[in-house]
């Protein structure tokens, strides 16, 4: 096994550790503005998911390089 | 080790001056495809129109209804209007194209090279085991970089485009706002929000199919419960990817066409 796989799995991991830390950050201000104003909810949930979306993208595209690194291609 | 392999794509293509020029056969398959479904679509739903929507009609008119508030959140009413159309035909394009992966895998083995439709010879005969190259023929068309950045990229353009068009002097004087060195920073983003908006879709697109070949090809356990869960969660994905491709299209429009900051 080759130091490219070691390679796409750290990529992967801090990648899923980075992104868990933010989409828990946004969901919890969520969580924590519905239980505020539950009539909000509908445009809360939104704009958390374009959050989510938004705090997604650097981890899925390490994880879409980690992948390529780990097969190889 | 040899974890597993990825079936290649075929390939046409010929050379233009030196410069090879390659057709990516799933894609154009997978591209056509989507178009047809999202022309038969909109044309069901438009067939017998009612004033009290019912059925097809209804579901399309809700569609329209939710892009419409995409491009009204973003923009005043007299632009927005001129945009309805595009939101809609784009979220209803990614939303097909997206999901398209997901419905089902077409893989052919071939020990023959078959020039016509791409199809090299195998060329791991050397590898143990390994006789027949294989191919896939079915691949949601965003999953391949291509595609989305010819998308981001031709959105970016409109947008820059429709900011001259509306006052040279605006557009140019944005760059350099609120400090003349900005301007630096105005480049590196410019460069970098067609980059980010191609790869958001194609990278979630991308890691969810192939995850599913993993998932596939991994054990018998992988196949059962985590493979129809990784197939919903897909599924969510698609549809927000849609919606958030659409809205970054207008927030980047928007950003280049008001005047007021």
């Amino acid at each position: 096994m080759s130091l490219d796989v070691l390679a796409g799995a750290l990529m992967i991991a801090f990648a899923a550790i980075g992104g868990g830390i933010g989409n828990g950050l946004v969901i919890s201000r969520f969580v924590e503005g519905v239980a505020r104003q539950p009539e909000a909810r509908s445009t809360l949930f939104v704009q958390a998911i374009l959050g989510v979306a938004l705090v997604e993208v650097v981890p899925i595209i390490a994880v879409a390089f980690g992948i390529m690194k780990v097969l190889g291609v | 080790m040899n974890l597993l392999e990825m079936e290649k794509t075929p390939k046409i293509g010929f050379e233009l001056g030196g410069v090879p020029i390659d057709f990516d056969l799933t894609v154009v398959i997978t591209t056509t495809v989507t178009c047809l479904l999202v022309f038969l679509i909109v044309v069901l739903a438009a067939r017998k129109l009612t004033m009290v929507p019912s059925g097809m009609q209804n579901l399309v008119e809700m569609v329209i209804d939710f892009t419409k508030g995409i491009v009204r959140s973003n923009l005043d009413l007299k632009t927005s209007s001129r945009f309805y159309g595009f939101a809609f035909t784009l979220f209803l394009f990614l939303l097909i194209a997206n999901q398209l992966g997901l419905v089902f895998n077409l893989v052919t083995e071939h020990q023959q090279p078959i020039p016509f439709l791409g199809i090299e010879a195998s060329n791991h005969a050397e590898v143990a085991g390994k006789e027949a190259s294989k191919y896939a023929w079915w691949k949601s068309p965003t999953a391949n970089l291509n595609v989305v950045f010819a998308m981001a990229i031709a959105i970016t353009l409109m947008a820059h485009f429709i900011g001259i068009k509306r006052s040279p002097k605006n557009y140019l004087a944005h760059y350099f706002q609120p400090y003349p060195w900005m301007v630096i920073l105005h480049l590196i983003d410019e460069v970098a929000k067609p980059v980010t908006h191609g790869m958001r879709l194609w990278a979630n697109i991308f890691a969810g199919e192939v995850l599913i070949v993993i998932m596939l090809q991994a054990s018998p356990l992988m196949t059962g419960l985590p493979l129809i869960l990784w197939i919903g969660y897909s599924l969510f994905v698609g549809v927000v990817q849609a919606y958030v491709f659409t809205t970054l299209a207008f927030v980047y429009l928007s950003q280049k066409i008001t005047t007021d900051h």
